[in-house]
């Protein structure tokens, strides 16, 4: 009965009357859609998804290879986006909860861009004494950025750690991969705008 | 079989060397309080309502994962754990939104059960009230996640009675939760076989279908068990 024009016959009728009450809810049980297959087919060609799955098969596929997949989707991309979750646990034959579980247990892997440029403000007890706090509410005036926020133009996102080990330098900064020591506030703001417009003037040439 | 002895409260009694504590009490008859614990699936000690004193150890240990060792003597019950299973389940009520009057399960609630025995009338901590939604998606259950102790029984059956492994749990500390999928909602998931092990393993009144009400929910968890031995018998 599971057969090809039964499941179409089912998505015709509910596609029809999926907003009113005549479907009975229970023909979505019928209804499976593919999420991964759809976006991946359609972004074949982007260089992340083919490093993605090139790690994947260096992996074997292998279940247990799984966080090691992930930090190489998560430096391709910035973040994880959901389609190339299902693309992880469709190819290593996971179950989604678990990929998703992963996922959300490490701080390190993040479901949300964190921003094309992240600005890192140590707020371990040194730099809070030399004024970590000041820089914080210097970047929420001028910026209008929260700590673990991202402007509108996925262009800066700020976090906060508590301490990154750079006590002699506080209060310090991380901008990109870059520590910046003993900064005041409107030292942080001028070398974000220095990132942020090198970005826009690469992009315009 | 390699039988060792052990000593359960004073008396001697002999057990297989590969057994739980909680397997050896429960086959002579020693109560042992359990809410994660179920028969025919794999135990994780996550609600630590089975903690058992050992000598020669300082930390109190769950019964459920821990082994027997030849010559271990082990305190069932005594005031020092009888006080950390009221702090354990006076806490399981703050954590989430437990309202026994409006509860499907109620009367056939494992927490409910064991509030009573332990002769809880009062909550001591703050409640913290988490914003928990509600699932209703599936064309069947309801899961609501206000009323999840986070036994993972639920889990654990899905995973290796029905094999579907629907369920899981994301986040960490307060935010955990209960997932389906990659966080969809139940009614869309590629996963679950509709099978209703999961209503069965509750414990709680977290999973129910839909078209009862108010003390409905009757339960039967021994259908897990029954079913793991069928399954073994077939082989």
């Amino acid at each position: 009965m599971m057969n090809a024009a039964f499941l179409k016959m089912i998505n015709v009728i509910v596609e029809e009357f999926s907003h009113s009450y005549l479907v009975p809810s229970f023909l979505t049980l019928f209804m499976k859609s593919s999420v991964a297959g759809d976006w991946v087919t359609q972004h074949a060609k982007d260089p992340r998804v083919k490093l993605v799955a090139a790690k994947m098969k260096k992996e074997n596929y292998r279940p247990d290879a799984l966080i090691e997949i992930l930090h190489t989707a998560q430096n391709a991309f910035g973040h994880l986006p959901l389609p190339i979750l299902h693309f992880i646990g469709k190819g290593l034959k996971l179950p989604g909860s678990r990929v998703y579980s992963t996922v959300t247990f490490y701080h390190f892997f993040s479901l949300k861009s964190k921003g094309e440029h992240t600005c890192l403000v140590c707020t371990g007890t040194a730099c809070y004494v030399k004024g970590a706090q000041a820089i914080l509410n210097e970047l929420e005036d001028k910026l209008g950025l929260k700590i673990g926020e991202v402007t509108k133009d996925n262009k800066l996102g700020v976090q906060a750690a508590r301490c990154i080990g750079a006590c002699g330098l506080a209060p310090a900064v991380v901008l990109d991969d870059e520590v910046h020591g003993k900064v005041l506030p409107a030292d942080v703001l001028a070398m974000i705008h220095e990132k942020t417009n090198a970005h826009e003037q690469a992009g315009t040439e | 079989m390699n039988i060792i002895e052990i000593n359960i409260n004073g008396n001697a009694i002999k057990a297989d060397a590969g057994q739980t504590i909680l397997e050896v009490c429960r086959q002579n008859d020693i109560e042992i309080l359990t809410m994660c614990h179920m028969d025919g699936i794999s135990d994780v000690g996550a609600c630590r309502l089975c903690l058992v004193q050992i000598e020669g150890s300082n930390k109190l240990m769950p019964a459920c994962t821990t082994k027997v060792m030849p010559n271990m003597a082990i305190t069932t019950t005594n005031e020092r754990i009888k006080k950390y299973q009221k702090i354990t389940t006076e806490l399981l009520h703050a954590e989430r939104n437990h309202t026994c009057a409006v509860c499907v399960a109620n009367g056939h609630c494992e927490l409910q059960d064991m509030t009573a025995k332990l002769e809880i009338t009062h909550i001591r901590y703050p409640h913290l009230f988490p914003d928990c939604d509600m699932d209703t998606s599936h064309p069947w259950y309801i899961m609501d996640h206000n009323r999840c102790i986070m036994c993972t029984r639920c889990v654990r059956v899905c995973k290796e009675v029905e094999g579907a492994h629907n369920w899981d749990v994301m986040g960490r500390g307060h935010e955990v939760r209960i997932i389906s999928d990659y966080h969809t909602p139940w009614g869309e998931s590629e996963t679950c076989t509709s099978c209703g092990k999961c209503l069965h393993a509750c414990p709680v009144g977290a999973i129910w279908p839909k078209a009862i009400s108010q003390g409905q929910l009757v339960k039967n968890p021994g259908m897990i068990n029954d079913l793991v031995e069928k399954r073994k018998m077939n082989l």
